[in-house]
């Protein structure tokens, strides 16, 4: 479809821009915009300078259920949950103002980025369709992501009851030893 | 402590957040309303507040902001000591995102 107001098409190639800034994959810009394929792929080889990935949007709300991105995710959408609540914002705006808030938490902390604005998005998408949903943890009250069929008469979520071996990727691993090194060094 | 310091000191604080709070509100309004925990009632009249009735707010002897931690919350916090720091720290903004905001009723 033709976009015909030049100002409304600023506004989108504006919403586009911010996107894909932001790491949101093609599908997600369509999805969001009424630009036209073309465009949207000429925008982003000119944000990004290289191709837009081919293939499937990551789709399993399984991922969400992991330890460490289910931290990231709950985090995430306790954020978008209180911005729908308390302010006027909505749709994609909302998406994006609480994923800023998102990587500013995980700047201040250091922490990596678990959560793609995609899987964000997407996340959105499978509460709003009732796939996934939050419940309370019964031992600190806190909000975390499930699956809405499960059964959470009982919810215990992670970050009160940590299993044992999170947290210790490879990553970790290696980023323990290099410090090590430093330290031995010094 | 005497008392006139501990006023003189309420005062900056208040002073300090209060225009603190209005600079935020007036930067990025949703952003703001998410960070201080307060809702669209509370934003408005914060922003609307002229210099005048701002200084006037400031100089009451009593706190204007208020602890925004449940039990909970300070118990996450105060453990914090036996885990990851970035942990807790993930952990207590979850909780927080998920309490209500301040209103006027």
């Amino acid at each position: 479809m033709r976009v015909k107001s030049i100002l409304s098409e600023g506004k989108e190639i504006q919403l586009a821009t911010e996107l894909v800034k932001l790491g949101a994959r093609l599908q997600v810009l369509e999805a969001s915009t009424k630009l036209s394929r073309e465009r949207l792929v000429k925008l982003y080889k000119e944000v990004r300078g290289v191709s837009p990935p081919k293939g499937m949007l990551p789709y399993s709300e399984d991922w969400f259920m992991g330890w460490q991105s289910n931290m990231h995710a709950s985090l995430f959408i306790n954020i978008y949950n209180y911005l729908i609540q308390y302010t006027n914002i909505r749709d994609i705006d909302a998406v994006i103002k609480s994923y800023q808030l998102y990587l500013e938490h995980i700047e201040v902390n250091h922490l990596q980025r678990i959560l793609s604005f995609t899987r964000a998005w997407t996340l959105v998408r499978f509460v709003e369709s009732k796939v996934l949903s939050v419940t309370p943890c019964v031992k600190c009250n806190g909000h975390f992501l499930v699956h809405s069929l499960d059964i959470q008469s009982n919810h215990v979520c992670g970050l009160c009851h940590v299993p044992s071996r999170a947290g210790k990727t490879k990553q970790a691993a290696l980023e323990a030893k290099a410090r090590e090194q430093c330290e031995c060094a010094a | 402590m005497e008392t006139s310091q501990i006023l003189d000191e309420i005062r900056e604080v208040n002073l300090g957040y209060l225009l603190l709070a209005q600079h935020m509100l007036r930067e990025d309004k949703v952003a703001a309303m998410y960070r201080l925990g307060i809702n669209e009632d509370v934003a408005d009249i914060l922003d609307k507040l002229t210099t005048s009735q701002l200084m006037k707010m400031a100089g009451s002897n009593m706190l204007l902001c208020r602890f925004r931690f449940d039990d909970s919350l300070i118990a996450e916090i105060l453990t914090s000591h036996k885990q990851d720091r970035a942990l807790t720290q993930s952990h207590a903004a979850i909780l927080m995102a998920g309490l209500p905001a301040e209103k006027i009723s």
